[in-house]
């Protein structure tokens, strides 16, 4: 049988009475705990300070009366002022670490109703810090009558082991996740562990987060909806800033980031606060931050690492808390072996890197995804369209099949969408439509991918595919060239410019022509 | 193995209390499971848990699952060893509920014992020290064993800390019939009282005598005992017969009107007077037992209780003797073990 103790204060208010019978219709925590027939206590570590001696006396005598199984050991603790909380959380914590617990062999009840306030917490603190190891142990007087036992009740801070709190942290955890993937019920489980983990990241830390992922994936809806979800629990007060910074160029770089004095340059003619600065409080998402020159890598490292930086032509620094979010597409290790990222940019915000995979090796999560986007269209256009039943199964079957490359991720999607929506004013999407979307996106899709030259109009279906792809990648650059030029000499002269320097070539045209030929092509082949 | 639903009948303590007693005098192993099933708060009370700590050490016993709380236990009986034990039960716990877990083994013993109970003997959830010196002890010493109890000190519910000292010499116990109480020999109404105002003792008194107009006025008296017991408050009223005294209770209450619980206790007695029966129904709780282990015996008594048919079933279920009760026109049932 394992041994039940408790560890507690005297309660030098609640646990005195009056000397004689009338303190047994009185309820005195200490005592009280010791007369429940449901609960045994083998042992009681009492604390109290010296000048409470003699009643701690009295309430072992009156415990060992009604409870002869417990052995009460007494614990003197001395505090100057009970209620400095320095004092009793240090005095406490060395009494905790000097006790010889043995969780094996007895379980421990911390009673948190006697003390003072300070104590109280401090008690609390060190058993959820398991320095107490035990549940705390809650006593209280019946209501209306002068009943001397009193209730009793424990609590677990493990949370998890009540059932109805730990369902509803699962529920807001759900309710989290399914915010951060606006509601769509994805079945892809790389990306949904992704997002159970951005979830706790989200909320849990500080720390700058990135993400990585082919244009399109979601990067900015992510960040945006990780920004909203955080406001939800009021870890942000300020504002979303996300800016692209592919889009930054030049000179306005430095000012748009970080902002600007007046009269820091020609044009500036008022103060101007920059990005970094309205993101104070909030979250400032960078995508592409891969795009950024090596000065600015510089300034908002230093940004995130001190909270401080400079401002275009000002003298002192501002500040401004902000989380960052940065977002690129590009493999960032690969751009700092070229020395065209910081390495200690990269290092700050690679703790929490999280991959989004591309919407093609997410197929499962394809069908959710377009039923989001008609509502989107819906919610847009005030115009709610359906697909027949055979038309979404023909979409289907195409979109998450091989040939769906999804180069573009849900701006494909997307756009696809709205495109079928638009084409079917009936609000009904039929196989017609979906036949020449399809045919859309094939040839959306060959254009923008590897093989994207139009060399299968010039060559013709057959002579291509005997094409080697060494040749094949020549052939169509030779080909864009003859088009945009405006004659054979003048592509020519384009196509062999670096001989032509050195002299080493005199007839470009020819050299040019006699190319073509290999392939079976003339110069008016390549005209329109 | 003896399986036992603890919830079946009166589904509380006693059928904890009664197996291990019967076990130890059998030397058969139980189980308990669903313990106290049949109470608001199932599974072993710290009473329960003292009860079986006392009857593991008389026994050499071991006991699985043994803790507050606990809804299964698993008793497996060892020799009984008598001699000189002390067993303490806190604050609601009552010692004579240990004597009744431990004295019958300590009566098969090879040798005498000396018990020292501590803890409540004037308890409102069991048999006060009166009942079971006055009215339970001298019919088990006719029965052939002699045992001894002496109140040392009171123990009042809630804060427990009285003593009592039971000798136990024991020996064979036999058969008898119970069936005639005999020429009325006397009755005690008293009113012990600790720690708290005399008046309420006064008026508990009042109203005993208002319930109990046949009894003489020097009967009725109150004993104030040093407040330091206190606080505590019963009224103990004793109808004596020849053959057979009964002890009838009521306990003062935080909440309960003094004048309500001694009309109670006055209407009790009055009613066991009236009815004709030997045993009224506490004591023919206790009978049951020593009864069946004398192998034979028989008393009438007031309707049957739960708690002596359950008494009843544990007690087949080991020794495999049945307790018949029967109505027996005057004297109300007539129990008989066949």
């Amino acid at each position: 049988m394992k041994a039940t103790v408790v560890i507690g204060f005297l309660g030098s208010t609640l646990d005195a009475s009056k000397i004689g019978p009338s303190r047994w219709s009185k309820w005195r925590p200490s005592v009280a705990l010791c007369m429940h027939e449901d609960l045994r206590v083998d042992r009681f570590v009492l604390l109290h300070g010296t000048p409470h001696l003699r009643l701690a006396d009295y309430v072992a005598e009156d415990i060992a009366s009604v409870s002869p199984e417990t052995t009460v050991e007494r614990h003197v603790l001395d505090f100057r002022d009970p209620w400095d909380f320095e004092e009793v959380y240090g005095k406490l914590l060395d009494f905790a670490r000097s006790y010889r617990f043995d969780p094996e062999a007895e379980d421990y009840l911390v009673h948190i109703t006697t003390g003072t306030h300070v104590g109280q917490i401090c008690l609390f603190l060190l058993t959820e810090a398991h320095y107490f190891p035990g549940k705390l142990l809650q006593t209280q007087p019946r209501r209306g009558t002068a009943d001397a036992v009193g209730m009793w009740n424990t609590i677990d801070l493990d949370l998890s082991r009540y059932d109805s709190i730990a369902t509803r942290f699962a529920a807001h955890a759900a309710e989290s996740t399914s915010f951060l993937k606006s509601g769509i019920e994805t079945r892809n489980r790389a990306f949904n562990r992704m997002i159970d983990e951005i979830e706790q990241v989200a909320l849990r830390s500080k720390a700058p987060l990135l993400l990585m992922g082919p244009t399109g994936a979601g990067k900015s809806q992510l960040a945006r909806r990780i920004y909203e979800l955080k406001r939800l629990r009021h870890q942000v007060k300020g504002a979303f800033v996300e800016v692209n910074c592919a889009t930054l160029r030049g000179d306005g770089t430095m000012s748009a980031l970080f902002g600007h004095r007046k009269g820091a340059f020609t044009g500036a003619a008022a103060d101007r606060p920059g990005l970094l600065r309205s993101a104070d409080t909030g979250v400032l998402f960078l995508d592409e931050i891969g795009e950024l020159g090596l000065d600015e890598q510089a300034m908002i490292l230093r940004a995130v690492e001190d909270k401080r930086f400079l401002p275009v032509g000002a003298d002192t620094d501002v500040a401004s808390d902000f989380q960052l979010i940065a977002g690129t597409n590009r493999r960032l290790t690969d751009q700092v072996a070229s020395g065209a990222f910081r390495e200690d940019l990269f290092a700050r915000l690679n703790l929490w890197t999280f991959e989004l995979p591309g919407l093609a090796e997410r197929q499962e999560d394809i069908a959710p995804n377009l039923d989001y986007e008609l509502d989107r269209f819906a919610e847009r256009e005030g115009n709610r369209v359906t697909f027949n039943k055979e038309a979404r199964e023909a979409y289907l079957a195409f979109a998450t099949g091989p040939e769906a490359l999804w180069t573009g991720n849900f701006r494909d999607l997307a756009a696809s969408v709205t495109r079928m929506a638009t084409f079917s004013p009936g609000g009904r999407i039929d196989r017609a439509s979906v036949d020449a979307e399809i045919v859309r996106l094939r040839k959306l899709w060959t254009a923008t991918s590897g093989e994207g030259d139009d060399l299968e109009a010039v060559l013709g279906i057959d002579r291509l595919a005997a094409l080697d792809p060494f040749d094949r990648v020549q052939l169509a650059y030779v080909v864009a060239i003859c088009r945009a030029s405006r004659s054979l000499s003048e592509a020519g002269r384009r196509l062999f410019s670096a001989s032509r320097a050195r002299k080493a070539s005199s007839n470009d045209a020819d050299r040019l022509r006699k190319y073509l030929a290999r392939f079976g092509l003339a110069w008016s082949d390549l005209q329109p | 193995m003896i399986i036992i639903d603890g919830s079946e009948g009166e589904g509380g303590g006693q059928v904890v209390r009664t197996a291990c007693a019967l076990s130890l005098v059998t030397g058969e192993p139980f189980r308990i499971a669903n313990v106290r099933g049949g109470r608001d708060r199932p599974g072993l009370m710290r009473q329960h848990v003292t009860a079986i700590e006392a009857a593991c050490a008389i026994g050499t016993a071991t006991c699985e699952g043994l803790s507050v709380g606990s809804s299964e236990i698993a008793f497996r009986p060892g020799r009984i060893v008598p001699g000189e034990y002390q067993f303490a039960v806190g604050t609601a716990g009552s010692t004579a509920l240990v004597l009744q877990t431990v004295l019958m083994p300590l009566l098969r013993a090879d040798g005498p014992s000396r018990l020292v109970l501590e803890g409540g003997t004037h308890n409102p959830q069991a048999p006060p020290f009166e009942f079971l010196a006055r009215a339970f002890l001298p019919i088990l010493n006719h029965m052939g064993p002699k045992v001894c109890l002496r109140l040392v000190r009171h123990g009042f519910y809630p804060r427990g800390g009285g003593r009592i000292e039971v000798d136990i010499t024991p020996a064979p116990l036999e058969p008898i019939a119970c069936r005639e109480r005999g020429a009325p020999a006397g009755c005690s109404a008293r009113v012990l009282l600790a720690g708290l105002p005399l008046s309420i003792g006064e008026r508990m008194m009042t109203a005993a005598r208002k319930g109990l107009v046949d009894w003489p006025a020097p009967a009725f008296a109150i004993d104030e005992l040093p407040a330091d017991l206190g606080p505590g408050i019963v009224l103990l009223l004793e109808r004596a017969f020849d053959h057979v005294t009964e002890v009838m209770s009521g306990f003062g209450r935080m909440g309960e009107r003094a004048e309500a619980v001694a009309g109670t206790a006055a209407r009790r007695i009055a009613g066991y007077a009236a009815s004709g029966a030997f045993a009224g129904p506490y004591l023919a709780d206790q009978l049951l037992l020593p009864m069946a282990l004398a192998g034979g015996g028989s008393f009438t008594t007031v309707t049957p209780s739960k708690h002596s048919r359950t008494a009843a079933s544990i007690i087949e279920r080991f020794l495999g003797r049945r307790w018949s009760f029967t109505e027996d026109g005057e004297a109300g049932h007539r129990a008989e073990l066949v």
